[in-house]
């Protein structure tokens, strides 16, 4: 009974008479096609044959439930009125095959509700596999029913108006209404079944690219940190090498953890306010072996002003990072509806605005004027022994015209 | 003043002992635990004064361990530490009560300072909070305009409170705000302090939507 396809009625007769169930088979569908002769004889063996472990048939069952054996009775009824009715109506396209169709039909309603529950599981596993009804019998029944009778009605008519071309018609225009009828009826039967298989498709295609991007990047990691270790293992003795190796390799984490988007697309020049200055921090961290304490209020997208800007800062950045001796240097960058500041701060050891070295002085001045430039202003303020604060400011009107 | 009874949460090794090794000669260090029931557990047993509070660790993450703990004592204060940078993680734990937030990379001497200010009942707050904060309450009231709260003071910052946070979030630490805007550090204490509570109690869409705002600027 394992073999089973449906009822399992050609595997047990197989079995029964020792030929291979292919062929049963085979004969069976070949039985089918002479009026559906085949197909009554199916059905009506699955109900009277008991199933292999089972004590009763379907039809026993069925016989003890009064309110099966009610249902299939009335199924009968209704569909031998119907059977009258039709062949009153003189349809006779449809008369040959529609006896044996629909009294199948009632059938299947009688093993339905006949079905011990083993069998059932078996027929509800076969449904999920059919195309028509497989998807849609998820969500029950009446989404079912909903579907295939509009599509079964457009089947039937696409195929009564092409069956009357070259009649009393004739001519092209009912063939292709007819077609499209027929074509619009299959479409909407198989549909849901076609829509389902793409998505499991693409669902899957989604789910290996993210586990393939997700072993690139732990594989990147690795890679990266064990060298780093080494890197650092190797340098044990300089104290500055192993801060810019670890913070290099702190970066690196950072990146790929927050921003994996970013990697490799950002520099100095590109991206808004907050990626440049991202970049200034990551580059003076690594150039200089400080940290650079980001604080990024607000953002906006990068043009030649910002550009500017971030490079002054990057001047009084790199500035500090050279000659505060401070190891912490504090960046803050806001975006404010009319106004963008940075302030660059540290606490070293500062200097006297008035009596500077001619080279820090030439700094300051080269900020100041790359601000005027642009039509900013820049403020310096330093306190000998208590550190260093640059303050930028850009209007964000000018940014706008 | 005793020295402040603390408490660490963490759940790596390495960093517990770091931290300790930086603290322990000027905090008592009470216990320590490295996920979340572990710590509630402990926590209620030795009523810490302080806990140093890992906002990841496993089994539902600080937050689980601030909302745990509130229930049964809430004379304990949390300062909350991280590696993490993302604001919706250093929000969520503030809004569940924590006093403050530090980088784990902040040195012994901040350190040791911020458990002091946070027995003290006062906020702790690193520049990189203060940047969050003010940018979630950046645009005025108008921008929480659809959000029902009781109170709107709740949903905008002061124009003293702004100035102290961006003072804070260039890297000045208190006394130098105090000194820069010519007022007590206890006056700075106490703006620092209302914005925890507008932060914790405000109902602003930036805050309880922090991450999908995040991405969307």
């Amino acid at each position: 009974m394992s073999d089973a396809v449906l009822g399992g009625v050609c595997a047990g007769l197989a079995c029964r008479l020792g030929v291979r169930s292919r062929t049963i088979r085979v004969l069976a569908a070949l039985a089918s096609l002479v009026f559906g002769v085949g197909l009554v004889a199916y059905v009506v063996l699955w109900i009277g044959l008991r199933r292999d472990g089972e004590e009763a048939s379907i039809a026993r069952r069925i016989e003890s439930q009064r309110h099966a054996s009610m249902l299939v009775g009335w199924s009968l009824v209704i569909v031998l009125v119907l059977l009258l009715a039709l062949s009153r109506l003189n349809l006779y396209a449809l008369s040959p095959y529609a006896w044996s169709l629909l009294l199948s039909g009632v059938a299947l309603v009688a093993i339905w509700r006949g079905a011990s529950p083993a069998e059932r599981a078996h027929l509800e596993g076969v449904l999920q596999t059919v195309p028509v009804l497989g998807v849609a019998s998820v969500r029950g029944w009446r989404a079912v029913a909903w579907r295939v009778a509009p599509a079964t009605i457009l089947i039937v008519v696409g195929l009564h108006i092409l069956s009357q071309v070259g009649g009393v018609w004739g001519g092209a225009v009912p063939a292709i209404i007819g077609a499209l009828v027929l074509v619009v009826g299959v479409l909407i039967m198989l549909a849901p079944w076609w829509l389902q298989n793409v998505r499991d498709l693409s669902r899957e295609r989604r789910d290996r690219v993210r586990a393939e991007e997700r072993a690139a990047l732990v594989a990147h990691v690795h890679d990266s940190v064990l060298q780093t270790l080494t890197l650092v293992e190797r340098s044990a003795d300089n104290a500055v090498e192993v801060r810019r190796l670890v913070r290099a390799q702190e970066r690196a984490l950072r990146a790929w953890l927050f921003a994996p988007d970013l990697i490799g697309v950002v520099t100095s020049d590109t991206g808004s306010f907050a990626d440049q200055l991202r970049a200034l921090q990551d580059d003076v961290e690594r150039d200089y072996g400080v940290r650079v304490e980001l604080v990024v209020v607000g953002d906006c997208p990068g043009d030649q002003r910002i550009g500017d800007l971030v490079a002054a800062a990057r001047e009084a950045v790199v500035n500090a990072a050279k000659w505060s001796t401070a190891d912490e240097i504090s960046l803050y960058g806001e975006v404010e509806a009319h106004v963008i500041s940075v302030y660059v701060r540290d606490t070293g050891v500062g200097f006297d605005t008035d009596t500077v070295a001619s080279d820090r002085q030439g700094i300051a001045h080269s900020i100041h004027e790359r601000l005027s430039q642009i039509g900013g202003s820049s403020r310096v303020r330093s306190t000998p022994g208590e550190g260093t604060e640059v303050a930028l400011t850009l209007s964000r009107e000018v940014v706008a015209t | 003043m005793s020295r402040p009874r603390v408490f660490l949460v963490d759940d790596h090794e390495l960093i517990r002992s770091g931290i300790k090794a930086e603290i322990a000669d000027d905090v008592d260090i009470v216990g320590e635990a490295d996920e979340v029931i572990a710590a509630v557990e402990m926590i209620g047993e030795r009523r810490p004064e302080v806990v140093l509070l890992d906002v990841h660790i496993p089994g539902g993450g600080g937050v689980r361990v601030l909302r745990d703990v509130r229930t049964t004592c809430d004379d304990v204060r949390f300062l909350a530490l991280s590696v993490s940078d993302a604001a919706e993680d250093v929000i969520a734990v503030v809004r569940a009560g924590a006093s403050g937030y530090v980088t784990k990379n902040i040195s012994g001497s901040d350190l040791i300072d911020a458990i002091w200010r946070i027995r003290a009942g006062d906020a702790v707050f690193s520049p990189r909070l203060a940047g969050f904060v003010l940018e979630a309450f950046a645009g005025g009231p108008g921008s929480a305009a659809h959000e029902v709260t009781s109170d709107p003071d709740l949903d905008q910052l002061t124009a003293r409170e702004r100035q102290v946070l961006r003072l804070i979030a260039r890297g000045y630490a208190y006394k130098h705000v105090a000194a820069e805007l010519g007022i007590s550090p206890r006056t700075v204490e106490s703006h620092v302090s209302s914005v925890l509570r507008k932060l914790q109690l405000s109902n602003r869409y930036e805050l309880s939507h922090w991450a999908s705002a995040r991405r969307l600027s």
